[in-house]
């Protein structure tokens, strides 16, 4: 058992002691559930530390991947089709590595903000604890059918979590969340099988599900459906532009990208702190790092086909996401639609399939998850005391909240791209990219990359508005006195998780090498891989 | 073969314990000697089996996996019926001499290779059934359900008949080979009656499996008849009669596939539809779950529009996650009818809160009938896409996904209320049988899913 | 099969029913016809063996008679079973003799379960 295993399955292992834990000791359960993520933030730590980013290239070669872990799992006689193989096949490269650590941190935030939770603990640390298991697994899964069950995985704790510890149309944000989720994988699922009876293992000869393999247009079998070379056309459309646009969608969904993105505002409000945290901190990097995994290594032809829809997609959802979090009146949607608007950057920056873009795109994954993840922290806190988050209910909090404040400011400026801050550079990144794109490979117009840092524009208004709106002035609350006494500043468990998060967005924003080291070259071989088409 | 006789046996052991006032003893004896009958079964696994009695019967691995899933899955029934039968009448023996012998029924339909014999082993079932279904004689529905049953049971058992005797008109022979020597002998210069009568066997077979549009006696049979018998019903006899329809057209019909996949085809599309979207509109449990039934031959029906070698096993996999997870769901059900007297979806309400357990065992069932990765359902509905996908049946395989969605939306409507709604609520009473099956049910659907090895290349 | 039967095989067998079915009609048409109509309200009414009838057609009958009724047809369709075995005795053997028992055997287990249930008592 490797490193990596042991990493999965630790909150797994965790969980299920919390399950058999009698109910007497409830109190002690957010304490294992604490210790399994510390050890988890510990191990990722190493990982990261150890981790080689040259020569750990990855992408297309298992021997590049790092900590890698090969065992047959399951084996299906199919007759005439064949052996079903399917691996339990885990490793690392550049473009997976930095989400383990993120995962763990984030993990480890939301389960700080995880101490308001009051009923019903055992159901919820255990469900919890599945959820990172679930999540650490998409990450370093490399055959497709482990990462779908891990992806589908991943459905059925945030469901329950949801539905159970939410607000009060939590079944019906529940339920979108999935349905909508579901629909992308199930057609997923789809194109997986298809891909599975076009792909053969060069060393048995059977048909495969490891990624790696599919990567290599070599491995095709001849005339098979998704082949490059065969050209088949599904439904009119050539197949493989087809089987990638599903995979897109699919990922597309969870990123969430304009039109498909009206789940992510209801299950944000609905949802409890720490869900939201880990719903903006992670899953939406679950989105886009399945683009980059899935969708451009295995499909990079249809990448490149379809790059200028992509961006425009980008654009789209920066500027309206922006524009949506213009008009809400609710902290928490705003916050939510500010992700949508961020997470168009992720889109913008893989599109354009340049260096700077796709480590502008990685490197907005990552400080997004610090960020959103901060800005969710945040307004929990808020909520958690006078259980309001409406804009207008407040006024002058600094006054009264000035620690607090201080973070939601640090937040504030750190999301809307001051320099100094992770943001920064991601956004920055991107837009070189998208801007370069029509220079190097003439995929992106530049009018896209001018659109994208209007989106900038654009979420420094609704975040300086925010501030000014609700933080500067007279004090004057919705819920008068009362809610003065109960508007407490930040205690020191919080203090400790904004804390982190802060100085992560610091150190990425003035070392950002931290993390493009680890991830250039895998950024660079992906690129490599894609243009070979 | 000697499952069979085991089984036959223990009908007439039974009977005789009810004779002698033997009451207590009934469901322990019924329990081990079907589990010896499991054993003796298990036992012929041989893959060179010849066929016996003159070529009336054919115990091959084909045979062993089904009577032996079969046999599993009375057991599971069986064991959840302790204090069912005594509430309903005191005739508890012959009840459980009947469910016996549509098991005997069972095991002929599974190992047949003589068209009569899957005549008689239908009959000797369904004759069962019948019973059974009105075992509740003063409750309406129960008399509906059996009457219902009956009817469209003899109706499609003489359909059935036809199909068998032009069939034989055609080739000269009630013999599964003898039939598949005559079709291969030239393909392309069959007899007519022959294409009629695998048409009116498909229909006659479509009744019993509840195919639509053969499916309209399924939701009032399965809601008037008794819980426990309807449970036996839409897994056991499901299981039986769909593989009855696998054996004969992987035996004998394979070669004039171009005939009979556009009709398979078309029941698939309209099962899957007509059960699902039914499904939706359902406020009684039981109702939906008969609709999903229906559904869940569509899928299964996948596996003969894509026939290869490896259709057994796909239906074996399918089936065998369906009955486990259905069983749970009537466990369940038989718990709440006898406790709270109704099974809308309300009565669902805070079940979470008051009975963990119950809850727990029903979310892995429905997940598992929803085919959620990670349980035993999504293995058998990923068996069934792969291999409608490996014959390029897109269409079917786009249509079929976008009703696994649906399917979500009904069989999340009992979790939703288990764990969403809060009502205040007496906890159900759960008896140590049912705590076993359950847990032990749900143990399976899990384990499969994780590890489905254990039965995938069975066959 | 070898031999091909045509559909113009089958016209003995039309003729035949053509022939039955032309026979009933004819007859009963004729006698109708020609036979005399003298209607008093004694001939129109229904009766049995002379007695008047009295209330509906339609009462329940005890169970028991169509009980004894199915058990009978049951056990009578058995013996039909073993004339064939009868007549091949011989060809059967032993093995034929101790299959034979089995199914006796079965069958009275089947009339010792029917004499224990009470089936066949009339009593109360």
């Amino acid at each position: 058992m490797s490193l990596l295993s042991i990493l999965i399955f630790l909150p797994l292992f965790a969980g299920l002691i919390i399950v058999v834990l009698p109910s007497s000791v409830r109190e002690g359960y957010k304490y294992v559930a604490l210790a399994a993520v510390i050890i988890q933030v510990l191990i990722s730590a190493y990982i990261y530390l150890h981790f080689n980013g040259n020569v750990f290239t990855g992408i297309a070669d298992q021997n590049k991947y790092q900590l890698v872990e090969r065992l047959p799992w399951i084996s299906l006689n199919l007759g005439a089709m064949g052996k079903l193989q399917i691996d339990y096949f885990l490793g690392l490269d550049g473009l997976s590595m930095p989400f383990m650590l993120l995962t763990s941190v984030v993990m480890l935030v939301a389960l700080l903000a995880s101490w308001e939770i009051k009923i019903n603990l055992k159901g919820y640390f255990a469900l919890f604890l599945l959820l990172d298991t679930a999540i650490l697994g998409v990450f370093s899964a490399l055959d497709f059918f482990l990462f779908y069950i891990f992806y589908e995985l991943m459905l059925m704790p945030l469901y329950f979590l949801i539905g159970i510890w939410g607000g009060v149309r939590r079944e019906y944000a529940a339920i979108k969340f999935f349905l909508y989720t579901l629909f992308g994988s199930v057609f997923m699922l789809l194109v997986i099988i298809g891909l599975y009876f076009s792909v053969t293992d060069p060393a048995t000869g059977y048909h495969t599900f490891n990624m790696l393999s599919m990567m290599d247009p070599k491995n095709y079998v001849e005339g098979s459906i998704f082949s490059a070379l065969a050209h088949n056309e599904l439904f009119g459309v050539s197949a493989r532009l087809l089987g990638f646009i599903v995979l897109f969608i699919a990922f597309a969904i969870k990123v969430p990208i304009v039109p498909l993105h009206t789940w992510l505002p209801d299950a944000h409000v609905e949802a409890p702190t720490p869900v939201s945290i880990i719903l903006a901190g992670i899953l939406l990097k679950v989105g886009g790092y399945g683009i980059l995994r899935v969708c451009v290594s295995i499909f990079p032809d249809a990448a490149i086909q379809s790059a200028w829809w992509l961006g425009l997609i980008g654009i789209v959802s920066i500027i309206y996401g922006a524009l949506n979090a213009l008009a809400q009146t609710d902290l928490k949607r705003l916050v939510a639609y500010s992700s949508i608007s961020h997470m168009g950057f992720v889109l913008l920056g893989i599109a354009s399939i340049t260096p700077e873009g796709i480590s502008g795109a990685m490197m907005q994954m990552i400080s997004h998850g610090f960020l959103s993840s901060m800005l969710f922290f945040l307004v929990g806190i808020i909520y958690s005391r006078v259980h309001d988050r409406e804009i207008p209910h407040f006024r002058g909090l600094a006054l009264i909240m000035p620690k607090f404040s201080a973070f939601i400011m640090i937040a504030f400026f750190a999301s809307l791209g001051l320099p100094g801050f992770s943001a920064f550079i991601a956004e920055a990144f991107s837009l070189i990219g998208a801007f370069n794109s029509e220079s190097i490979n003439g995929l992106l117009p530049r009018w896209m990359a001018v659109c994208g840092t209007l989106g900038i524009l654009l979420s420094a208004c609704y975040f300086l508005w925010t501030l000014q709106r609700m933080f500067f002035g007279e004090t004057r609350l919705f819920g008068g006195e009362k809610w003065k006494i109960q508007l407490t500043d930040v205690n020191a468990r919080e203090v400790t998780a904004l804390c982190i998060l802060t100085a992560f967005a610091l150190v990425l924003g003035i070392m950002p090498s931290l993390a493009f080291d680890k991830m250039n070259a895998s950024v660079l071989e992906l690129i490599r891989l894609v243009n070979l088409k | 073969m000697s499952a069979l006789i085991t089984i036959t046996i223990l009908a007439l052991l039974l009977l005789y314990l009810g004779l002698f006032k033997a009451k207590k003893a009934l469901l322990p004896v019924a329990l081990i000697g079907l589990m010896v009958a499991l054993v003796l079964s298990l036992m012929e696994w041989d893959s060179n089996a010849a066929p016996i009695f003159s070529n009336m019967m054919l115990y091959d691995r084909f045979a062993v996996a089904f009577s032996g899933i079969t046999i599993f899955l009375t057991i599971l029934i069986i064991a959840l019926s302790k204090d069912y039968f005594e509430r309903i009448s005191s005739n508890v023996a012959e009840y459980y001499a009947l469910i016996l012998f549509s098991l005997a029924g069972i095991i002929l339909m599974v190992s047949y290779h003589n068209l009569s014999m899957l005549f008689i082993g239908i009959e000797i079932m369904s004759v069962s059934l019948y019973i059974l279904a009105g075992i509740k004689k003063r409750d309406f529905a129960s008399n509906e359900a059996a009457l219902k049953y009956f009817l469209m049971g003899a109706f499609s058992t003489g359909i059935l008949l036809f199909g068998v005797t032009l069939i034989y008109g055609a080739s000269g022979s009630f013999d599964l080979e003898g039939i598949k020597q005559y079709i291969l002998k030239d393909p392309t210069a069959v007899s007519p009656l022959l294409y009629t009568g695998i048409t009116l066997l498909i229909v006659g077979l479509s009744f019993k499996v509840g195919a639509a549009p053969f499916h309209f006696w399924v939701p009032d049979v399965y809601e008037g008849s008794p819980s426990l018998i309807s449970a036996y019903m839409s897994t056991v006899v499901k299981v039986a009669g769909f593989a009855a329809f696998l054996r004969l057209i992987m035996f004998s019909f394979a070669p004039l596939q171009d005939f009979w996949i556009p009709m398979i085809i078309g029941m698939s599309v309209l099962s899957l539809l007509i059960g699902n979207v039914t499904a939706v509109y359902q406020q009684h449990f039981k109702r939906m779950l008969a609709y999903s039934s229906i559904s869940h031959v569509g899928y299964m029906l996948f596996a003969i529009i894509a026939l290869n070698g490896s259709s057994d096993n796909a239906v074996f996999v399918y089936a065998a996650a369906y009955s486990v997870a259905t069983i749970i769901a009537f466990g369940v059900l038989i718990l709440l009818q006898g406790q709270v007297g109704n099974d809308s979806f309300d009565s669902f309400n805070g079940l979470a809160r008051k009975n963990p357990f119950l809850a727990l065992t029903l979310t892995i069932a429905m997940l598992s009938l929803a085919g959620i990765p990670l349980t035993a359902g999504f293995i058998g509905k990923f068996m069934m896409f792969s291999k409608a996908l490996s014959s390029y049946h897109i269409f079917l395989v786009v249509f079929a996904a976008l009703n696994a969605m649906i399917g979500i939306f009904y069989y999340f409507k009992v979790i939703v209320a288990m764990y969403f709604k809060e009502e205040d609520r007496k906890e159900l009473i759960v008896p140590v049988y049912f705590k076993l099956v359950l847990g032990f049910s749900a143990l399976v659907t899990i384990a499969l899913g994780v590890y489905p090895d254990f039965i995938a290349s069975l066959i | 099969m070898e031999v091909q039967s045509l559909p113009v095989d089958y016209l003995p067998i039309l003729f035949q029913m053509l022939v039955a079915l032309g026979f009933v009609v004819l007859t009963m048409t004729i006698t109708h016809l020609i036979g005399p109509k003298r209607k008093t309200a004694d001939k129109l009414s229904p009766f049995e063996a002379g007695i008047e009838v009295v209330g509906n057609a339609r009462t329940p009958v005890s169970i028991k008679y169509f009980l004894v009724a199915i058990l009978f047809v049951l056990f009578d369709i058995e013996v039909i079973f073993m004339y064939p075995w009868a007549v091949n005795f011989r060809e059967f053997g032993v093995e034929g003799l101790i299959e034979m028992f089995i199914f006796m055997a079965t069958l009275l287990l089947g009339y010792i379960y029917v004499i224990k249930k009470k089936a066949i008592e009339w009593g109360d």
